[in-house]
Order: C-alpha cells, then structure tokens, then sequence
C-alpha cells in the first residue's frame, strides 16, 4: 500500500467505523466502546506512519475526481498543521470514547451516541485533511449536522432545546456564507485547490472582491468558533453530556474556525483588513468571555465561557499576522486542547458523583475526590497561566505579541485588554479550584461524590500529565509546534519554546494578572451582588428578542402584503408590471416616429371623449350595476363606431352584434345579483387603485400610440392579394375566417357550442341542487311593472321578426364578398328571438319553438364538419374551399362558395349557442318563483289592478 | 409529411388521447368507481411515456414548421415533469380517498396539465407556447379548487384563475406586441429580428410583459401573490403537484423563451431576471420566517427556490441553464420527499399543517424525523446534501456571468433561508411534546416516497446519479 492512498481511507475511517455501534451494542457496552475506539486507533497509526515525512516537510497529496464541472474534487493533503489537528482529534476522540463507556448510565443508547461521535469526529478529521475547499465546506456542515445530533442527544432536558436551536441557527448559517465566500476565492484562484490557493495568496488580496470572500469566509470561521457577536451560542450548548461538551466545545469543532483561519492563513491574513477585524473581534471576545465566566455559577457554563475566551484570544493571535504570533497560536491550540478538555472531564465528573454543577452548592471535594481534584487544580491552574504549567508559556508568548502591537496609531490598548483578559482569566479558573473542591466538606450535596471508577479519571489524568510535562518543558513540543508553525505560515520556522523568557513586559503582566487576579476573586461575592444587580445585556435574550422582532416584522410586512385580497394582489400585479415595463421603456432605443398624425376631424374627438366619459362612468358608477351596465354599453357602441371610423365594418357589424347580445345577457344575469355593491374599501385604497389603473392605462395608451405612429410589416398585404383569387371572396375578413384560418373558426364554433352545452349543463346542476331550492325559497317581491309585456312592443317585435329573418340571411348570404357573414347572421336572427322572448313572454315563445337549441350546434358543427370532408374527398386537404360560378336562368349568375356552406355552419351553431345560453338563464328565472312572464300580454288593461295594502300582486297571486 | 410530425409528438397524442378516452369512460360506468385504477394508470402512463421519451429516438427534430421543438432540453424537462407528476400522484391516492377527494378527474385533469406542459417546453412559436401554457394553467385552475366544499380551497381556485388570467392577458399583450415588432411568432424568427444584439423598445415590451406572464407561473416575486393561498388551500396532493411539476414546465418554458427567442439579447432580459430572482430569494425567505403553517412554509420556500433557478437562467449561459436544470431536478426530487412528509401528518385522521405539532417528532418517528431532518437540510442547501449542490451549481454560474453580486445576494438569501428550514428540525427533535401530538400517517407509498427522497439527497453526492451530464446536453441544445 503507497503511503499517499493512506489519506482518504484516513478520511474514510470513521465513516465506515460509525456503522459498527449500532451492530455491536447488542453485544454489550464494552465492545461497543472497543469498536468505536478502534477505527479511531487505526487512523491514528496511520496517521503515524506518515508523520515523520510530515515532519521533514513532506506534503502528502491525493486527488480524486469527484464532480469536476463543480470544481469539486475529493482531495485530500495532509501537512504539518494539518497532521497535528488531525492527530488532536483522533486522539482526544479516542480519551472521549473511554471517558463516555464510564459516564453515559445504563438508561443511555449507547450505540446510538458512539456513532454520532464517529460521524462528528469523521467531519472534523475531514475538515483537516482537506486539499478542496468545496470538500472542506461539506465536512464543516457535517460537523455542524452531526453535532446537531449530538447534542440533541439527550432530549429530555428542556434547557437544552433552546440550546440547540442556536447553534444550530447560528453556525448553519455561518457556514452558508462561507460557501460563497469559497466561490470566490475558488474564481479569483481559478482553482478550488488549497495548495493552489495558498500559492496566490498576493493574486487573493490584490483582488477587488477580496474583503467580500474575506468576510464571508470569516462569517463561517466565527459562527463556528464563537466569537463575539456570535459567541453567545457556545454556553447555551453545554446542555449535551459531558463527553460532547468535552469533545465539541473544548477540543474539536469550535477549533474548526480557528483552523480554518490558520489553513487560510497564507491566503487571507496580513492585511490590514484582517488586521482590524480578526484581530479586533478576536480582543473583543478574549476579555468579554473572560469577564463573563467570573459570574457563572454552572461548571460547565464558566468552562464554556473561559472556551469562548480563550478562541477570543487564539483568533487574536491569528489577526496578528505575524509569523510570532501564528507560532504562539499552535502552541497555544495544543495547550488549550489538553488543558481544556481535562477540565470539562473534570466537570463532568463532579456532576455525575455529585449530581450537581451548581458551584454555589459544591465546596469542600478535596477530602472526597482527592484524584479529581488534583487533575482538576492542575489543568486549572494551567489555564490560569500560572508557571510550571503549559498555559503559562503560551500566555506569555500571547503578551510578548499584544505588546508589540499598534491598534490604529495606538500602542497600548491591546497590551492593556490582552492584560485585563489575564486578568479575569487568572480569577475565574482560581475560582473554578477554590469554590469547588476548597473549603469545608458540606452535607448537603444531592448526592455523596466520591473518586469515580479508574476508566473514568483516565482520560483527564493522561491530559494533566501533558499539562505538567509541557509546561517544564515546553522544548520537547518545538517539534510539532515548528512543523505546523510552518504550514500556516508557509515557510518553515524553527521556534524554541522556553518557560523562562527573560525580564520582558510580558513577565510583569502575567504577574500582574495572578494578582489582580486573586484580588478578584477575594472580592468575588461583592462584585458577583454588583454584576447580578447590574443591567447587562443577555446574549440569549437579545437573540431570542432579535428573532421574535425578525418574525413580527416579517408577519407584518406579510399581512400588509398578502392580505388575502385578491384586489391587493391584483394592485401588486399591475404596478410591478408597470413598473418594469418603465424600466424596459426608459433603457431608451426607441425609434424615432416614421408616421405622421393623422388629422383628427371633431367628431372622433367627440366620440373618443365620449368613450373616456362613459369609462369613467363605469367606474364611477360600478356600485350601480344596472347604470354601470348601461355605461358599458355605450363603450362598446363608440368601439364598434370606431371600426367604422377606421375602415373596418366587418369588425364594426360583429362588434355592435356580439355587443348587443352580451348587453342582453348580461341583462339577464344581473336579475341574480344584488342591486348595489357595498362599499368595502376606504377612500384612500381607492385613490391608490385609481393611480395603478391610470398607470396602467396610460402605458398601454403609450403602446398603443408608439405602435401606431410607426411603420410596420403586416400580414394584411397576403391576405389582400390572396383572399379572391384563392378564397373566392372579396371579403378579407370573411375568407380569413372560413378559409385561410377555417381550421380555427371550425374549433371556435366547437368551443362556443360547448360553451353553451356547459352553461346549460351547469344550470341543470344548479337547479336540481341545494342552490336551487335556496332559489325557489327565496322571495321574489321587487318592485315590478305590472305590464311586463306592454302591447306596442309586442306587435313591434312580432313585425321586426320577419324583418330581422331577411336582414339575417341578407347579411349571411353577402358575407363572402360584403361585411356579413355566419357570424353576424347568426347574431341578428338571435336578437330577433331574444327580443321576441322579452316581448312576449317566454312561455309563448317556447310554445312556437319548433327546434331545440341542441340540435341547432349539432347541425352547425356536423355541416361545417361536412364541408371540410367534402373537401378531403375531393382530394385537397381538409377544409380546402372551392368555388364556382353557377347560372339559374331568372337570377343572374352567382358565384358559389363551399365557404358558404361552412358559414352556414357557423351560423347555425352561433344561434343555437346563444339561444341556449338564454334559454338556461332564463330557466334559472322561471324557476325563482317569476310568473308574470308565462303568457304573453297576460295583463288585461280592462281589470283593474287588484291592489293591497302592500302594494302590487300578481295576477296569479290575485287571482 | 402531417405523419412524421405527428409521428414527433407522438407521447403527448398519447397521452392526450388517454386522457380524453379515459374520461369518457369514467363518465359511463359509474364515475368514481375508477378513480383508483385510473390514478394508478395514469402514474404507470407517465413513467412509461418518460421512459419512452428519454430512451427512445434521437432528440434534435421539429414538428409543425417549427411550431414544437423535440430537443434535449425539452426531453429533460418532460422526464422530469412526468416522474414528478408520476411521484405525486402515486402520493395522492391514500390521502384522496380518505376523505372523499378521489374523483376520478383528478388523474385525468392532471395527465392533461401533464399534456400542456410538455407541449409548453416544446414550444418553438409563441402560439404553441399558448397554448401549452393554457392548457396546463386551465387543468391547474380546475385541480386547485378540487375540493367543492371547501371555502379555502374555492377561494384559492378563484383567486388562481383570477391571477392567472391577468398574467396570460399580459402574456398574450406581450406576445402580440412581440410579434408586432419581429413580424413572426416563430421563435426562429424573432432571434432573427434580433440577431444584432439590441431589441427595440417595442420589443424590450412585449418581452417584460412575456416575462411577466412566465413570472407569474413560476411564481416568481413580484407576481407570486397567488402562491401562498393557492399552496394552503388546495387539498395537499395538489399542493405537492402544484410545488413540482409545473413548476418545472414553467422555468423549462422561460429558459425555452429566452433562448431560443431572445438569445441574442441575453443582457437585456438578463437584468430584468436577475431583479426577479434577488426579490424572490429575498422575499421567500423573508416571508417565510413568520409562517405557522407548513403548507404556506412551502410555498414561500418555492418561491425561494426559483428565485435561486431564475439565478441560473440570468445567467444567460449554458452553465447557467445546466444549473437551472440540475437546480429544478433536485428542488423537484426534494419537494416529492418533502410533500410526502407533510401528507403523512394527521392526527385523528385529520390533516394537520400546524409546525408546532410536530413537538418531539423524533421520539415517536426517529426514521421518519430523520429523514425530514435530511431533507430539510437539503432545502437549506446545507451542504454535503445534493441541495448544495444545486445551489452551488446556480451561485456558481450567476458568479461567471459577472453577477458576483447576484451571488453574493443569493448566500445572503440562502443563509436567511436556513433559519426557517431549521425552525421545523428544531421542532421535530427539541420541540415542546404536546398532547395533540401527531398520530397515523402510516401510509406505506408516502413513506416510500419520504424514505427514497432523503436516501437520494444524501446517496446522491457521490455523483448526483449522473444527472449533470444529461442536464449539460440539455443545455447545450438550448443554448447554442
């Protein structure tokens, strides 16, 4: 096996090793921890055998093709950074592994925890070994899903529910960002390679869209490792066991930031944009963590955070972009990571034994835990900085670095916040010894502690010993700390830790810091009453604050814009496409005019002014259906004059046609409606309303006029020279609709035959439904005419039928050469009937009806149908008209078109559609309980009225 | 000639033809009885007619003088209308019947709007663009309000029909003024008229007031208004079909239009698009933070989503488009597991939307949960799930076009996004335990669906099921 295809099966471990938990559980605890620690072991060895070569400079690389269009490789490197995080991780892993066995109780999943803890540790090692930055990106979502598991681990304690919520939010959303800050530093590159990306580092930061990539990468990178204004989520998220607490929270993925920012490191820093905010952010959250973990009574919330200050203070470090600096930076990781996870361990213990980690109620362990004590005082008192211990040689170095450093022209405030940060850091972990296991034993801990088993103190007693170790001697750790030294950096250093460094600033602020320190927590019981008392903001409150707003405020911008209202939202609809329609407009191109205005004689004014008055009429009036309806009416004469006006009777005819009968019906339907619309909307909506409409109005207008007042081509020009020759017709309009386009017409008469079939249909439905009975009950008592068909109509309407009949077929017949046609034909003969219905009454109209309204349609589409055979019989394509000129010797000759026929068609299906229409209204009429209108003229003007007190009755009711 | 045209669109004949014998049928024996079976057909019609479209014959031919173009792209985009409509249906049958929905217009309404919108991503003239379009947007209206005793779900087919016609009268303006000022509306045509780059402004109208029309179908802010009333009241299988299929007809009919109609002037409508999809990812994210209900959630997460396809489509590059296509295929993949989870959620056989009832749903459906907690992850784009790599494909081809900011908004979006899909993993896993907790939900297919949905976003990543190299000769068709 070649030592370079060891990585991704590194990589690859703990993934495969997670799926053994849950199988081998069954046979017992023991094996179950065995089978979890030993993929990590095996990882670990192999990480080992190539650590040497590492440790000469070697770079281990492996590319895999993954999906190559993405720029998504599955590579892995492994360098000397890379090698001593991945070597932390598996390591601690595997003291977590042993430390849970102990710590989880009977009652846990056991199974169910080892694999969760494999998977995050498979993430973490994943983020580590790394070569492409889209690969990175997937495992630090993994860490942030599997944590997500982890945590929620165990469900039932409500604390830990609010908990998890935030960090889920807050670092789901963090890494989000960072996926496009990866995007652009991948194009700036031209490669989403690291190695390539951390060659071009000067290409990077010459790149104008640097400090966008900058702060969107570094938006995942704090999230992660909570730094301030994001550091409020790590406390909240202590509510996990202890060993995840241990593991996540201490040694592992909120390090991932900071990993991330040292991997970056060549790439990123240096800058004085870096500068200022890394190392600003990093100041910031090193004192505030600091000073906050003073005040926490909770174990595990003071650990968490002393953890927020001390990635405060390794993000500082980092934000130096000094080469010092990033030394002092790994050395301190390492000492963090021993030190700190210790500790959480150590907290952990006390509150299995002890049942609680209130230090409030704690006091006095010594006597009863002797061995946890000793780990616990020895790792706290190295994250103090006390000498002898690891913490102290890091501290020092970090001081060494603040006092060198210039904040804006400014010398001394980052030496001085960095001491203050010792400071606090110097009284909170004196605390965390004294309060805990100092002082006198108490009887009233819920429950008696004493040491735990060995498995138990294990894994945080191998960690003191590291703590000690390296802190008398911290050259032993030259090595590893120079190799990933220099892979941040990128170019090798060779460090020489020492505890003793000479009568420098550094000395006397950390002996400044053990001294105030011990002051303050002399006096912590008075400042612990100040702080309670003092106003302070709660991170956890402020944020459950900023959500609650966020969600108010987006249900209010939602109720204002999705009300429910359909006039809302129409209003929307049109002023957005107003708008983008003026954006369109006013990105300019617009030809200049190529025709001149027409003159405009007085009278088109007139009825153009007409029409606009009749508009605003409709509007005016709307609530008013009858008038409104009237005013419609008259718009639709003046369009149909208009035609005229503009050369077009054929459109004209059809228009006042189609206009009248519509009128009519509508007529008819509006007896259903209630008379009058109540007035739902105030005044000022309405103005609003009228705005958009007149927008809209206005911008169709400008179309319409930009439209015309240039030239264009048109189809016209074919249909001219074609419509005789080939159409038989002079008639354009008529040859388009029953030849050129007769496909359409013959589809149209089918749709508008169905039409009125489902109208019908519908009213069927309606009136043997409830609606129907809901009609019948209804009272029918308007005010009515008692001479509903007054004598002079009736004998008018009776003459105009055969009158209307020969005007009908007139305009039929002429209709290929002359405006008419089917269509229109077909609408006079409807009007003569409708008004003959009104006239007389529908009874004795229905009495003289000799064919149904059915049939009619059917006939119309069977003959137009016919004709379109006829023509595929006769060897051209369907509906291929044909025509000839045929002599009957008393009438001149006369041409005849099949196309005729079709129209008889057309006309056919038109009377029968809109006489069924009529005839299923005016069902739904009779049924509601109207009488009058059976008989016709079934007012006798010879009988007086018979009157009521209450007003007119019907005949049939006097009777 | 007429045989070889008919011959090309010979899967929507077939099915069309179905569609209408079928109804026939039902009508004459009984009416609802056949519901069931017809559902199933119709589900087994699709994916046979998906299978026969995307393995049989080579792409590349027009029918009708160009009225209906038989390409890769159209091939894609009607796979996956008809697994997804395929999907849905087959989620449907349980719910329907359970309360009295299944009639058996439902499958045959729905194969029809299946019809419109193959005829919609095969549309090569403005005509036939029509009436794809129409033909879908009538079977929808009709499916929306399928629920006759229902205010909610009337009021939602009113209001969609009231919208909708609005958006195809403005459609139809724009298409007339379009071919006003090109003199055809063949989409080969009016590339032609455009050929030097520039469209007139006569043009550049008709083509915002085209693009509003499409907008409105893909729900696109600002035209979504009917989205979210629409999506809550409608009985959830149309939901679930109202969230998928269409959805991606629409955005393959948009990126159809502006290419093969307008691809000459990819900056213009580029801008315009690109204003689209930042106020929707904007909007869809912003608005559904506030949400209670899931079905509402969902509708502002799908305007979300297509707010980040829209991204692809400003683009205006074949990246841009395989993007859009990848994006739609996954948004559709995820939307199928997703409606299936929501299908599942009763209580005493009630359909319950409310996300607050979901408290502590990991306790008493750990596999369910988990799998929803995928998929909701994916929604978010949380990568290593295959909806990261939707969006990233789309980020990724909007930061190519020269639209880093467009990129940069769509993270924003997406990072806003996040904070409602893990509002509902939240509930599921830490949520307050109520009384009235859900119960049933027991359907086999649902959880088949649920299951098969969260498996492929996470199996998916090894190689996206080879779905990008059939998305970028779909592309590459298109844009050309």
């Amino acid at each position: 096996m070649s030592e370079i295809s060891l990585l991704p099966i590194i990589a690859i471990l703990p993934f495969v090793g997670a799926l053994m938990p849950g199988i081998v559980i069954r046979a017992g605890r023991n094996a179950c921890a065995a089978f979890t620690a030993a993929p990590t072991l095996l990882a670990l060895v192999m990480l080992g055998t190539l650590a040497p070569s590492v440790y000469d400079g070697t770079v281990y690389t492996t590319h895999f093709s993954w999906i190559p269009q993405l720029g998504l490789e599955a590579s892995f490197f492994l360098d000397g950074l890379g090698l001593m995080f991945a070597c932390m991780i598996l390591g601690v892993g595997l003291l977590i592994t042993l430390y849970a066995r102990f710590y989880l109780s009977g009652d846990d999943p056991m199974g169910q925890f080892y694999t969760y803890l494999l998977l995050f540790q498979g993430a973490m090692l994943g983020i580590t070994l790394s070569d492409n930055i889209l690969l990175l990106l997937v495992f630090w979502e993994l860490t942030s899903l599997s944590s997500f598991l982890l945590i929620g681990y165990w469900k039932h304690l409500p604390e830990g529910r609010q908990g998890a919520r935030m960090a889920l939010t807050v670092t789901g959303a963090g890494g989000l960002a960072m996926i496009g800050g990866m995007l652009i530093l991948g194009d700036i590159v031209g490669s989403y390679n690291l190695t390539d990306i951390l060659a071009a580092g000067d290409q990077i930061k010459a790149s104008e869209w640097y400090l966008p990539a900058l702060i969107l990468i570094l938006l995942g990178a704090f999230t992660k490792s909570a730094q301030f204004p994001f550091h409020f989520w790590l406390p909240h998220a202590m509510a996990a066991p202890t060993p995840v607490s241990a593991y996540l929270h201490s040694a592992t993925m909120v390090k991932a930031g900071v990993f991330l920012m040292a991997r970056m490191w060549p790439a990123l820093a240096g800058t004085s944009e870096w500068f200022y905010i890394v190392a600003t952010i990093g100041l910031i959250t090193m004192v505030l963590g600091a000073v906050i973990a003073l005040f926490k009574d909770d174990l595990k919330a003071l650990l968490a955070f002393s953890t927020v200050s001390h990635l405060g203070l390794l993000t500082m470090l980092l934000g130096f972009g000094t080469k010092a600096a990033a030394v002092a930076a790994v050395f301190h990781i390492l000492n963090h990571l021993t030190f700190k996870a210790a500790l959480f361990m150590s907290a952990g213990i006390v509150d299995h034994e002890a049942k609680t980690r209130d230090i409030k109620q704690l006091g006095g362990l010594r006597k009863l835990m002797p061995i946890t004590a000793t780990i616990a005082t020895i790792t706290a008192l190295s994250m103090a900085g006390i000498p002898l211990f690891n913490g102290f040689v890091s501290k020092e170095m970090m001081l060494e670095e603040a006092t060198h450093t210039v904040w804006w022209e400014n010398p001394w405030i980052v030496p001085a916040l960095a001491t203050l940060g010792a400071v606090f850091s110097v009284a909170y972990s004196l605390r965390f010894i004294f309060h805990t296991f100092d002082g006198p034993v108490r009887d009233d801990y819920p429950a008696k502690p004493h040491d735990p088993p060995f498995g138990m103190y294990a894994s945080p007693a191998f960690l003191a010993i590291f703590v000690v170790i390296l802190g008398l001697f911290p050259g032993i750790a030259d090595g590893i700390v120079g190799m990933a030294a220099s892979a941040v950096i990128g170019e090798t250093v060779h460090p020489h830790l020492a505890l003793w460094h000479g009568f420098k600033p550094a000395l006397y602020m950390s002996i400044v810091a053990i001294v105030v320190g011990i002051v303050l927590l002399l006096l912590h019981r008075p400042l612990d009453a100040a702080w309670l008392a003092a106003p302070r903001p709660e991170a956890k409150r402020l944020f459950d604050d900023l959500i609650r707003g966020v969600v108010g405020l987006t249900r209010r911008v939602n109720d204002v814009l999705h009300n429910g209202a359909l006039s809302r939202y129409l209003a929307i609809f049109c002023a957005s496409t107003v708008a983008i329609g003026y954006l369109a407009y006013s990105g300019g191109g617009l030809l200049p005019a190529t025709r001149e205005m027409l003159p405009t004689p007085p009278l088109a004014i007139v009825a153009w002014a007409l029409m606009v008055l009749a508009t605003i009429l409709v509007v005016v009036l709307h609530r008013t259906r009858f008038a409104a309806l009237i005013a419609i009416s008259v718009i639709g004469l003046v369009i149909s004059i208009g035609f005229v006006y503009l050369s077009a009777p054929d459109l004209a005819l059809t228009q006042i046609s189609v206009e009248t009968v519509t009128i009519m019906l509508l007529l008819l339907a509006l007896h259903f409606l209630p008379k009058e619309t109540p007035v739902e909307s105030s005044i000022g909506k309405r103005r609003l309303d009228g705005l958009i409409a007149i927008g809209s109005g206005l911008g169709i207008g400008a179309l319409a006029y930009a439209f015309m007042m240039r030239d264009f081509s048109s189809i016209s020009g074919y249909h001219l020279a074609n419509s005789y020759e080939g159409g038989g017709g002079t008639n354009v309009v008529n040859v388009i609709l029953v030849d050129f386009r007769g496909y359409d017409t013959y589809g149209e008469i089918i749709v508008l035959g169905i039409a009125g079939l489902a109208i019908y249909a519908l009213m069927e439905t309606l009136l043997s439904g409830p609606a129907g009975a809901r009609l019948r009950n209804s009272g029918y008592n308007n005010d009515r005419s008692h001479d509903r068909h007054p004598l002079m109509m009736v004998i008018a309407a009776r003459l105009m039928l055969p009158i209307a009949g020969v005007v009908g077929i007139y305009i039929f017949l002429r209709g290929h050469n002359e405006p008419g046609g089917g269509f229109v034909a077909g609408l006079v003969i409807s009007i003569a009937l409708l008004i003959q219905y009104m006239a007389s009454g529908f009874a004795w109209t229905t009495r003289r009806q000799r064919m149904e309204y059915h049939g009619l349609i059917g006939f119309g589409v069977v003959i137009a149908g016919l004709t379109g055979l006829g023509a595929i019989l006769a060897g051209t394509p369907f509906l291929t008209s044909w025509f000839t000129y045929i002599h009957l010797p008393p009438i001149e000759e006369f041409e005849f078109a099949t196309a005729a026929l079709f129209d008889l068609g057309v006309f056919l299906c038109v009377l029968g559609a809109v006489m069924l229409m009529l005839y299923s209204l005016s069902r739904l009429a009779r049924h509601s309980g109207e009488t009058v209108n059976t008989e016709p003229m079934d007012y006798d003007p010879s009988k007086a009225p018979t009157f009521f007190e209450d007003g007119y009755r019907t005949e049939e009711e006097g009777r | 000639m007429i045989s070889a045209d008919l011959n090309i669109i010979l899967p929507e004949i077939v099915l069309a033809v179905y569609a209408m014998l079928a109804l026939v049928g039902a009508v004459y024996t009984g009416k609802d009885k056949l519901a069931s079976a017809l559902l199933w057909g119709t589900a087994g019609l699709f994916v046979l007619v998906a299978f026969w479209i995307g393995t049989v014959g080579t792409p590349g031919s027009t029918a009708f003088d160009g009225m209906f173009i038989d390409d890769g792209f159209a091939r894609f985009a009607k796979v996956t209308i008809l697994l997804a409509a395929a999907a849905v249906l087959l989620m449907s049958e349980g719910y329907m019947s359970a309360r009295g929905l299944l009639r058996f217009e439902y499958p045959l309404l729905v194969a029809l709007a299946a019809v419109g919108m193959m005829m919609m991503v095969s549309a090569g003239n403005l005509m036939s663009l029509y009436m794809g379009l129409e033909l879908q947007s009538l079977s929808l209206y009709v499916v929306a309000a399928l629920r006759r005793d229902s205010v909610k779900s009337t009021e939602a087919g009113l209001k969609y029909f009231v919208l909708g016609a609005l958006s195809s009268g403005l459609l139809l303006y724009g298409c007339s003024l379009i071919y006003g000022y090109a003199g055809t509306t063949d989409f080969a045509g009016i590339i032609a008229a455009t050929s030097d780059g520039h469209l007139s402004v006569g043009l550049l109208i008709g083509l915002v007031l085209l693009i509003s029309g499409l907008a409105f179908k893909v729900s696109a802010v600002p035209f979504h208004m009917w989205t979210p009333d629409v999506y809550q009241g409608s009985p959830t299988p149309v939901t679930a079909f109202f969230a998928t299929a269409p959805k991606v007809a629409a955005m393959g009919l948009f990126a159809r239009v502006m290419f093969d109609a307008f691809g000459g002037a990819t900056h213009d409508w580029g801008q315009v698009v690109a204003l689209l999809s930042v106020l929707s990812m904007f909007y869809g994210a912003v608005a559904a933070i506030g949400q209670t209900d899931i079905k509402r959630l969902m509708a502002y997460s799908s305007i979300a989503h297509m707010g980040f396809a829209l991204m692809g489509l400003a683009a205006g590059s074949e990246l841009g488009v395989q993007a859009m296509l990848i994006y739609m295929a996954i948004y559709v993949t995820m939307n199928v597991g997703t409606f299936a989870f929501i299908l599942s959620m009763e209580r005493d056989g009630q359909p319950v939307t409310d996300i607050e009832a979901l408290g502590m749903y990991s306790k008493r459906e750990p596999g369910k949960a988990l799998a929803m907690l995928v998929l909701l992850f994916s929604l978010a784009g949380v990568p290593p799930l295959v909806g990261f790599f939707g969006k990233f494909y789309v980020l990724r081809a909007a930061y190519e076009a020269n639209m880093a900011w467009l990129a940069i908004a769509g993270v924003i979006a997406s990072v806003i996004g996040a904070f409602y899909y893990l509002r509902i993993v939240y509930y599921m896993y830490f949520g307050e335990d109520r009384a009235d907790a859900l119960d049933g939900g027991k359907s086999p297919v649902l959880w088949g669906f649920l299951m098969a949905s969260a498996v492929i976003m996470v199996v998916g990543v090894v190689n996206l099921f080879g779905i990008e190299g059939a998305a970028q000769a779909a592309a590459a068709t298109l844009v050309n």
